[in-house]
Order: C-alpha cells, then sequence, then structure tokens
C-alpha cells in the first residue's frame, strides 16, 4: 500500500500539465504571441495577484466573485488573485504608461486563477493571451482586434473559425430609450440570454416588439444586419447597430471567408463592455475559444482589446507531429551530437553503457538510435 | 465470430436531436414528422432496444432519453437540438442552451401542493421554513428565497404526492396537468410557480458555429406550429 492516490489529488478544476501537452501549450503561446507582436503590440507583464481595490475597480468589478483573496500580511490589505488580465492591463495602461502615446498597443499572456468553472470548461487555473487596443474609440480599432483574434486561430491551423459579433449596449440603450421599468429590466434579460422568445414577448411591454425582432435577427451575418436594418430604433441603438456594420465591413475586408454571426442580445460575461463585443467559436467544438470587445479603460479612455483562453485552444490546434528524438549512447562525443543538435534532432543522452541500445532507445520512448553507422530508425 | 459493427462516430456534420420519453414525446412527434424528420421503424417499435435512430436524413440522427437529459445532453453539446418543457431548462439553468420557439405542447404547471385540511388554516406568510419533496430542488429553493423563505427540499424522482401522506415533507413541488393525481391522493395545489409548456431547444455553440442550419431548423418548426395553431 502507498499513499500516492492521496498525494495525487488535487483540488477541483486543477491540473498538471505533463508532456507533450506542456511543450505544446509553450509552442501554441510563442505562435500567438509573435503574430500578436508583428502587428505591434508590445508585452506587458502585471503580477498574479494584487490589491484587491485596483484589481477588482472598474472593468475588474465583473470578475469579484470569480476572484481568490487573501490577506496581505505586509500591509494588512486584502489582495485578489488575478481571474482575468485584460482589468490588469487596462490599469497598466491608464495609471502607468498614461504618458505613452496613443493609440496604445499591448499584448500579454499569463494564467489566472477562478473560484469556480463553468460547465463546458471546468478549469479554475488555465493560460489567457491577448491584446488590448487603448485609446481609439475608431471602428477600425474594433476590425483590427476582431481581425487579429480570428487570425490569431485560423494561424495556428483550428479549423472552422467562427466569430460571433454582439452588441452588450443595444439591449439596456433600448430599454432606457423605450422607458421600461427598473424592476421589469432583470428578469426581461435572463429571458433574453436563454432566447426564450416565448418569455420575452410576455416580458416584453413596450419593448417587446423590437426584442422580439432583435431575437429573430440572431444568426448568419447577412441575415441578422438585414434583420438589424428593418428595425425601428431609438437614435441610441441604431447608432450602436451602424457600427456593427461598419466593423462587419471592415473584418470583410479583411479576412473575405471567415464565418461571422450576429447575436444583438448576447450579455452574459459582457457586463463592462460597451460597444461591439465577440466570442470566439470553432466549428464542432462547444466551449468559446475566447472572447473580446469595447470597454471604457479605467473608466474613461476608449478601449477595446480580446483574450483567447488557451485550455480550449489547445483542445481544438491540430497536433503536430512529435519532433524526432535520437538516443546518443554513453560515450558518443559532444560534439558529434551537438552537430545532429544542429540539425534538428532532439537527443537523449545516455548516461550509462547499456547491451543493447536500440531496445533502451525504445524504452525511453526514442524513434531513433545513433550508432557505429550513423542514425539508425528504431522500430 | 463475425466482428460487431463499429457505432456510427458522430462527425462533424452530424446534427444529432434528443427527444424526450413519455409523455412529450406523443405530442412532439407529430411536429418532428411535420418538420420533415422521419426517424427509422425502431423508433416506433416498443421493443426495440436502440437508443440512437437514424431518420430518412443521412446526417440526421435522433436520440431518445429522459427529459431532464434532453437538457444536459444539449447542453454540453453532444446533441444539437432537443425537446424539453421549461421545468426542466428553469431546473438547470444552463447558459449553454437557447430557447427560441415554444412549441406549445405538454402543457401543465409547476405548482405547490400540500395537504387539503393543511391548505385551509395555512398562512403562507408567516413561513421561515418549509420543506418540501421534489424534483425540482433549484427551482423550489429560488422561488422560496425570493419571499424571504428557506426551502428544504427533499430530491425524489416520482411520486411526489406519496412524500406528505408518509410524513417525508409536509408539501410537494411537481408538475400537475389535470390536478386529478393530487385529489386522489388528498392534496390541494396552492401557488403556481410557473406555466409549462414544451420548447425547442438549441446548443449555444451549434448555433453560432452552424448557424444557418440551425436557424433553418428552428424555422421550419416555426412554420410547423404555425400551421398547426392556424388549422
Amino acid at each position: 500500500m502507498t499513499d500516492t492516490p492521496i498525494r495525487a489529488l488535487l483540488p477541483a478544476g486543477l491540473r498538471d500539465v505533463l508532456p507533450p501537452d506542456a511543450d505544446r501549450e509553450a509552442v501554441v503561446v510563442n505562435a500567438i504571441m509573435a503574430r500578436f507582436a508583428a502587428h505591434g503590440y508590445e508585452r506587458v507583464k502585471p503580477p498574479l495577484i494584487e490589491f484587491e481595490d485596483t484589481l477588482l475597480d472598474g472593468a475588474g468589478a465583473a470578475t469579484s466573485s470569480q476572484s481568490f483573496r487573501v490577506m496581505d500580511p505586509l500591509s494588512q490589505r486584502m489582495m485578489g488573485v488575478r481571474a482575468d488580465m485584460t482589468p490588469q492591463v487596462a490599469r497598466v495602461a491608464v495609471a502607468r504608461l498614461a504618458s505613452a502615446p496613443r493609440p496604445l498597443r499591448l499584448s500579454y499572456a499569463g494564467e489566472v486563477l477562478r473560484v469556480k468553472g463553468t460547465q463546458l470548461r471546468p478549469e479554475r487555473q488555465f493560460g489567457q493571451a491577448g491584446i488590448e487596443l487603448i485609446g481609439s474609440a475608431a471602428p477600425s480599432a474594433d476590425a483590427e482586434v476582431v481581425t487579429l483574434a480570428a487570425e490569431a486561430l485560423t494561424g495556428l491551423g483550428v479549423p472552422g473559425v467562427s466569430v460571433d459579433l454582439s452588441l452588450p449596449a443595444l439591449v439596456p440603450t433600448l430599454l432606457s430609450e423605450l422607458g421600461l421599468a427598473k424592476d421589469a429590466i432583470a428578469p426581461l434579460r435572463e429571458a433574453l440570454d436563454h432566447k426564450d422568445a416565448a418569455l420575452v414577448g410576455s416580458l416584453g411591454g413596450a419593448a417587446a416588439a423590437a426584442l422580439s425582432a432583435l431575437l429573430d435577427a440572431v444568426g448568419p451575418v447577412d441575415r441578422a444586419l438585414a434583420a438589424l436594418g428593418a428595425i425601428v430604433l431609438p437614435s441610441g441603438a441604431a447608432a450602436e447597430r451602424d457600427r456593427l456594420a461598419e466593423v462587419v465591413a471592415r473584418v470583410r475586408a479583411a479576412i473575405p471567408g471567415l464565418a461571422l454571426t450576429v447575436d444583438p442580445v448576447e450579455n452574459r460575461g459582457f457586463e463592462y463592455h460597451t460597444g461591439v463585443a465577440f466570442t470566439l467559436f470553432a466549428r464542432g467544438f462547444g466551449a468559446e475559444l475566447g472572447r473580446g470587445g469595447r470597454y471604457l479603460a479605467g473608466g474613461g479612455e476608449p478601449a477595446t482589446g480580446t483574450t483567447l483562453f488557451l485550455d480550449a485552444v489547445l483542445a481544438v490546434v491540430p497536433a503536430n507531429a512529435r519532433p524526432r528524438r535520437l538516443f546518443v549512447p554513453v560515450g558518443v562525443p559532444w560534439f558529434e551530437s551537438a552537430a545532429l543538435r544542429a540539425a534538428g534532432w532532439v537527443t537523449v543522452s545516455g548516461l550509462d553503457p547499456v547491451g543493447d541500445a536500440a531496445a533502451e532507445a525504445k524504452r525511453l520512448g526514442c524513434s531513433h538510435v545513433m550508432t557505429a553507422t550513423g542514425v539508425v530508425a528504431v522500430e | 465470430m463475425p466482428t460487431p459493427a463499429s457505432p456510427p462516430s458522430p462527425t462533424d456534420e452530424t446534427l444529432v436531436i434528443a427527444l424526450p420519453k413519455g409523455r412529450i414525446l406523443d405530442e412532439a412527434m407529430p411536429l418532428v414528422r411535420a418538420a420533415g424528420i422521419l426517424p427509422e421503424p425502431a423508433f416506433d417499435d416498443p421493443k426495440s432496444r436502440l437508443l440512437r435512430f437514424a431518420t430518412n436524413h443521412p446526417h440526421i440522427d435522433i436520440i431518445r432519453v429522459r427529459s431532464f437529459d434532453v437538457a444536459t445532453f444539449v447542453a454540453f453539446g453532444a446533441a444539437h437540438l432537443g425537446i424539453c418543457g421549461n421545468d426542466v431548462l428553469m431546473e438547470f439553468d444552463y447558459p449553454e442552451i437557447y430557447a427560441p420557439l415554444d412549441l406549445g405542447i405538454g402543457r401543465c404547471r409547476l405548482s405547490v401542493a400540500e395537504p387539503e385540511n393543511m391548505a385551509q388554516e395555512d398562512d403562507p406568510r408567516r413561513w421561515s421554513h418549509v420543506r418540501i419533496a421534489t424534483k425540482y430542488p433549484e427551482v423550489t429553493r429560488k422561488h422560496f428565497a425570493a419571499r424571504g423563505v428557506q426551502a428544504e427540499c427533499v430530491k425524489l424522482n416520482g411520486a411526489m404526492e406519496l412524500a406528505p401522506s408518509l410524513g417525508l415533507a409536509s408539501r410537494i413541488v411537481d408538475l400537475v396537468s389535470t390536478g386529478t393525481t393530487l385529489v386522489a391522493n388528498g392534496l390541494k395545489e396552492v401557488e403556481i410557480l410557473a406555466e409549462v409548456t414544451s420548447r425547442l431547444i438549441v446548443n449555444r455553440a451549434a448555433l453560432k458555429t452552424r448557424s444557418q442550419e440551425m436557424t433553418g431548423w428552428v424555422e421550419r418548426f416555426r412554420t410547423v406550429c404555425e400551421a398547426r395553431d392556424a388549422a
């Protein structure tokens, strides 16, 4: 009997990432970050943990219920572990880099920790990689971020990437412009979240017709934009709609074949967004690969950005062929194996003399073995 | 010995429709057929042990599961479309399920019932704690919490009506359609939590990534329902 099973148990939602997955994740992160860098986004690295009142301020307020807290023994103040990196990067932009020229392009990659996973993604710790474009309210900024997010995924070979565009500010604007009572809004929001057309019709009151029309507009981009165009909207809501159409046109011009859908009533997870927002999907995969959208950094500066969820992205990135591993028996001079490494081999050195080098290579998971006559494949 | 045929593996293009066993199925099948989806003959054979059925569309399969499981299959994307009551949707509150169409079938209500003699002298305003036998602990807890009452739920999967008479819980929350089962067990319906009908439900990711196809089926079912209501 051993106590290994007990020592191996991790808390729910946490896991050890083993070979080759850990390496694969690093390769994917590097590829994503290189693409962001190629578009002029410069990398920042905020700390894992910071004071609760700055971490959960403004855009961070939405992650409050998802954040682990600890007391700082030094300052005796409450600290929070980041559940999302966007608010941190926004803080860096408006506080530390306030004097940097706008538009400011920042990228980041790191791990986040959440109190609770979701049904589809039970992970409580996962990697994020993303960008924030701060200081521009132009539709071209929205389009750049959407395009780059989609390009990052297609560039990794993810098949069937699809972007769902939404307008989280549209419904609140519409409801206030139509003068709906505050207490009527919460149940209506919930019905809209579930796309429950029957319930929306009965709860909607003055807004029922417009909301039902918005629900009907959910779908492929052309159909959705045509349907949205046909709805008579108050001026604030109409401005949101027109902006969406402009962003769509720009994204299409950049990536002509990209699958785009529109969901004008999507709101969940977009609590701090103020303009065009989006969710990234891949055909045949149930969970979101990432999301993003327009918000106000530091409560006032226009910003937009996107975050990719690395655990989900890794699940849809096609597996690369593992590099060829070569077993080099003990005694082979360093310069010889160095030449092979320079030629692209991964070498695994023997530490003790072995009788059958080929068998040893196989035991250690090597595809090839170095012999006196050169490199030989292990069957 | 012949090797058993390997089970059909769901490909990218397969569309799986989850239908609930029992009461709702009888009302749902005419709509499914009217929408042009005809299951293989084994579907209507009560002796068949199959759980998954082919249809006249080569890429569409039907699975037949318990109504609570319809929601779970669709929420996790194992099925793309499904039919289930809003009682089940309320209980799970899955964020991954959209319910774009009320099919107007399986009409009933989710209600609180208690023994008749108790109902006569009961004053719900004075409750701080109730004990309830139900298949819907989440809906029940939420409903009572909203009025400041703590509901202690005993989860049962059927025969809720037995609970009060055997002292398991004094009240029940259950589906009521005609109310005859309640009367037969000496119970009285005292409060309605929700009106229930069956909905066509769609997996969220499927609606986003197979948008054309999914909205097409929702439209088809909508047309079928409208034609039925007009008749």
